[in-house]
């Protein structure tokens, strides 16, 4: 997921550091599937936008993408319910003031166009793990290998094979 | 797993989107690991359990697997 990180946007450190009672939360949501690709960028944009009016500072974000939902979610939309199994997910990672949260949640609950979202204290380091771990268990494996290799090492005489195999036919 | 499987890589912060990592501590059903089992710190089983239920309830992982 690191890799599709972008737009890193690191304000000047003492543009941050300006109020005492400002700390790093990120906003994952789910927007609903039913927009089409041109329309995820600028729901996107208003949702950094609306970070932004209320004083956020953005520290990285990824692009909303989708995603098959691990189980059925339900918005009413207009008062008509409606299911969705898959949907776009994407985050944002900002610095604000914590009693500015609230009033950014309040804003996110009118959304129509967000399915759910989660606000989340953090850190303002990147968090996701970078690169994949080899499992410890993995260390048996050589020693399969290692037998599988001698095997085939042993030069393979045709000629000898044929004569082994005529042998058993033979019998 | 006997060792602590964030400290042994280094993983200061447990994130709920990382769902690869998360997914190694749940059993076949989708409920969490326990903490006999998982071999991890108390502090790192705690982090686990919130960041598993922030991914769950984000749809990244199911609650429960039928």
């Amino acid at each position: 997921m690191s890799a599709t990180e972008n737009n890193n946007e690191i304000k000047d450190g003492n543009e941050i550091e300006k109020d005492a009672n400002s700390r790093v939360y990120e906003l994952a949501y789910l927007l609903v599937p039913t927009l089409s690709e041109e329309d995820v960028p600028v729901s996107y944009g208003n949702l950094k936008e609306m970070v932004s009016s209320f004083g956020g500072a953005v520290i990285s974000n990824e692009m909303p993408k989708m995603i098959p939902l691990a189980y059925s979610m339900a918005k009413v939309i207009s008062n008509l319910r409606n299911k969705f199994n898959t949907a776009y997910f994407g985050w944002i990672k900002f610095m604000m003031d914590s009693d500015k949260v609230l009033e950014l949640k309040k804003k996110l609950d009118l959304d129509i166009t967000v399915i759910r979202f989660l606000i989340l204290k953090t850190v303002k380091e990147n968090t996701i793990a970078a690169k994949r771990f080899v499992r410890p268990d993995m260390h048996r494996k050589p020693k399969f290998a290692k037998e599988g290799t001698d095997e085939p090492a042993v030069p393979i005489n045709k000629e000898e094979i044929d004569k082994e195999i005529d042998a058993m036919v033979a019998v | 797993m006997k060792q602590d499987y964030f400290s042994a890589n280094n993983i200061k912060y447990i994130d709920y989107k990382d769902i690869e990592i998360l997914k190694k501590f749940l059993n076949p059903n989708g409920k969490i690991v326990s903490h006999k089992r998982t071999g991890i710190t108390s502090k790192n089983q705690r982090a686990l359990a919130a960041a598993v239920k922030h991914a769950r309830f984000m749809g990244l992982l199911p609650f429960v697997v039928k």
